[in-house]
């Protein structure tokens, strides 16, 4: 994180999206809004000093998901980069009530700006990366068999993270959410949201099966007389140094049961699992003191928008489309568009990292250039039949036709006269032919797939 | 312009080959109007089989070419380049989708192998039809965006910006890091994520 930062090539923008791109390949103006943060990162020295006195302290904290406390003025979290402040504007009395102030006044480099607004700039690039990652299933709407929700002691993988993190609210404490107790029996069950088509997705998340692992591990050796009990239906280790990874766990003590959890109820202040064991042909019911469900990976929130902003496709899924499965894993179909990490599809870390280094090779590759190739096959239009009505306009989505005024020289009784045509702009098309049906003067044609060529197709077919 | 196609049948392997009779779809190819050479081979896509069409070209004074083998998602850039080796513009070119869309879908050899005599007199006719098309092109500008400041992100900028190119790393949260930033330790190493 800290090398990003400090790199002189990188220039970060955070809490910022992109809200509009136009051009093409090598030539991309991007449009960002820069949200308001009302305080002045180049004069902040990340001090901390409006952190500590800021009066509303009690608000949940995100970053741990509610089981932690944070002030209105924050940084993400405490290791953030950069290292500075922002003001949350909906909790922050100054904002919401035009009372208190204390940040300002206890500032030594007068930094905070209640008035900051967000701001909008234009960036040009050649290339753009995919990185938008993903998010966790919601599993609060879809599983009531483990209570909605409902149960504090029925959490994520992701709030385990952050409980059995150094930096988390517990500091690294394994500790009941509902009761701050130790719990000794922890059940984990694994693909929930994924490989289920009715209640989640039909894929596999890929790294559920470590990161389980690693908790198990951590549950049997953080925990004194603790017991770690996994539900699982396969248990998927294919990766580099994945399977010795599991036996570790296993060899800790942790218990894998082959079976899915039915269902989740409390019993006094424990949770009773009803469930079966498949190997021992067996029904089951398990006494934990807390739940942890491996949830599936989801797009990120935004991202199918993202991809219709920017101009390319997703899956199914919502995830981003790559051009080819196994040979083009991190291209999309529009042209300067790469993709790395979960945006394409749910992988763990290393996948990631290497993911991303193919797509950073890739754009290193296209700037070795200096001119780039564009695509041959793309739409004309016969200036002779286009009536300039500007129906294949909007169907574009590419935004490659517009219309432009033209001059004639006029004739039989009229003088001069200017018309409106449609006009291609070659480097934007991407010649997918959707204008074609539009054009009601068949005055467009796709260059290699023109009307002529077509009709004769079928004409040796038919005929 | 000289109607001189030649035509190109691909085995590949066993994928077309044990449904498509592609030495039947080669002899029928040659009753084609246009067609002047047609043949079959087993990877149309390997040395050899470029080596082939460029040889054919040449020697028949090919001036148009028909591949029936995968999908163009696969191999059009292959052999339109093989295409261009043998001399002939690379658009004088139309590939035909025998094995996604025949026989990897169907069973019936006989069947499968009319479909593919089907395809190929279409591809035919099209190709008769063909321009030749010139490729343009556009200036770069070597500046990267990279979306997303996660562990895919940040790789990506630090790789990019390793090389000598500017990077502008856009990120939705106030600090980078995506969720990576969350986790304690991580698989198989063990060692902190941050």
């Amino acid at each position: 994180m800290v090398a990003v930062a400090q790199h002189p090539n990188i220039e970060l923008i955070t809490l910022a999206e992109v809200v509009k791109v136009t051009g093409y390949i090598g030539n991309f103006n991007v449009t960002i809004k820069k949200k308001a943060k009302y305080v002045d990162w180049d004069l902040c020295n990340g001090c901390g000093t409006c952190i500590d006195k800021c009066p509303t302290k009690k608000i949940k904290d995100e970053f741990d998901f509610g089981m932690g406390l944070r002030p209105a003025i924050h940084k993400l979290f405490p290791q953030a980069v950069p290292g500075k402040p922002y003001i949350d504007p909906l909790n922050c009395t100054k904002l919401t009530k035009d009372k208190c102030g204390i940040c300002e006044k206890v500032c030594p480099t007068g930094a905070i700006r209640y008035n900051d607004v967000d701001q909008l700039v234009t960036e040009e690039v050649g290339a753009i990366v995919m990185a938008t990652g993903y998010d966790s299933f919601n599993w609060q709407d879809a599983y009531g068999e483990y209570g909605y929700g409902k149960y504090p002691d029925v959490i994520s993988g992701l709030e385990f993270e952050r409980l059995v993190s150094a930096g988390g609210p517990t500091q690294g404490k394994i500790l009941r959410p509902s009761d701050g107790k130790e719990p000794k029996h922890i059940a984990f069950i694994k693909c929930v949201g994924s490989r289920d088509d009715t209640k989640g997705k039909s894929y596999c998340s890929r790294a559920c099966c470590m990161y389980t692992a690693k908790h198990a591990y951590q549950v049997k050796t953080k925990i004194e007389d603790s017991e770690a009990y996994v539900f699982y239906m396969d248990v998927r280790t294919a990766g580099k140094n994945y399977e010795e990874f599991y036996q570790r766990a296993l060899n800790a003590g942790a218990k894998y049961i082959r079976g899915r959890v039915s269902k989740i109820y409390p019993r006094g202040d424990k949770l009773i699992l009803k469930t079966e064991d498949t190997l021992m042909g067996m029904a089951l019911e398990v006494e934990a003191d807390m739940v942890v469900l491996a949830t599936a990976m989801v797009p990120a929130a935004g991202a199918v928008q993202l991809a219709k902003t920017i101009g390319f496709s997703v899956d199914k899924d919502g995830f981003f489309q790559e051009a080819h499965p196994k040979l083009q894993p991190v291209e999309t179909f529009t042209a300067g568009v790469y993709l790395a990490g979960t945006c394409q599809g749910p992988k763990d870390i290393p996948d990631t990292v290497a993911q991303a280094s193919g797509a950073a090779v890739k754009v290193c590759g296209m700037f070795s250039k200096n001119e780039l190739v564009t695509e041959a096959m793309v739409s004309e239009v016969d200036i002779s039949k286009c009536s300039g009505c500007g129906l294949c306009v909007p169907i574009c989505p590419y935004g490659a036709i517009s219309l432009q005024e033209i001059n004639e020289r006029g004739g039989h009784g009229h003088g001069p006269f200017t018309r409106q045509i449609a006009e291609i702009n070659s480097s934007l098309c991407q010649g997918c032919g959707a204008c074609l049906p539009a054009c009601r003067t068949t005055a467009l044609n796709l260059k290699g797939f023109t009307n002529d060529q077509l009709v004769s197709e079928v004409d040796a077919l038919c005929l | 312009m000289k109607k001189r196609v030649g035509v190109f049948v691909c085995e590949c392997g066993t994928n077309i080959a044990a449904t498509v009779d592609t030495q039947q779809v080669a002899e029928y190819a040659k009753t084609l109007p246009g067609v002047v050479y047609a043949t079959n081979y087993k990877y149309m896509c390997s040395d050899p089989g470029q080596e082939l069409i460029r040889t054919a070209i040449k020697e028949q004074n090919l001036e148009q070419v028909v591949v029936a083998s995968c999908s163009p998602r696969m191999h059009e850039k292959t052999f339109r380049n093989a295409v261009e080796g043998g001399g002939i513009n690379g658009y004088m070119f139309e590939m035909v989708n025998i094995r996604e869309q025949n026989s990897w879908v169907h069973h019936d050899r006989q069947e499968a192998t009319k479909k593919a005599e089907d395809l190929v007199r279409m591809g035919v006719a099209k190709v008769l039809r063909n321009q030749p098309l010139k490729i343009s092109t556009i200036p770069v500008t070597k500046r990267a965006m990279v979306i997303g400041g996660g562990i895919a992100g940040m790789q990506a900028a630090l790789d990019i910006a390793e090389a000598g190119h500017r990077v502008i790393l856009v990120e939705k949260e106030a600090s980078i890091g995506g969720k990576m930033t969350q986790l304690d330790k991580t698989f198989p190493t063990m060692d902190c994520a941050a």
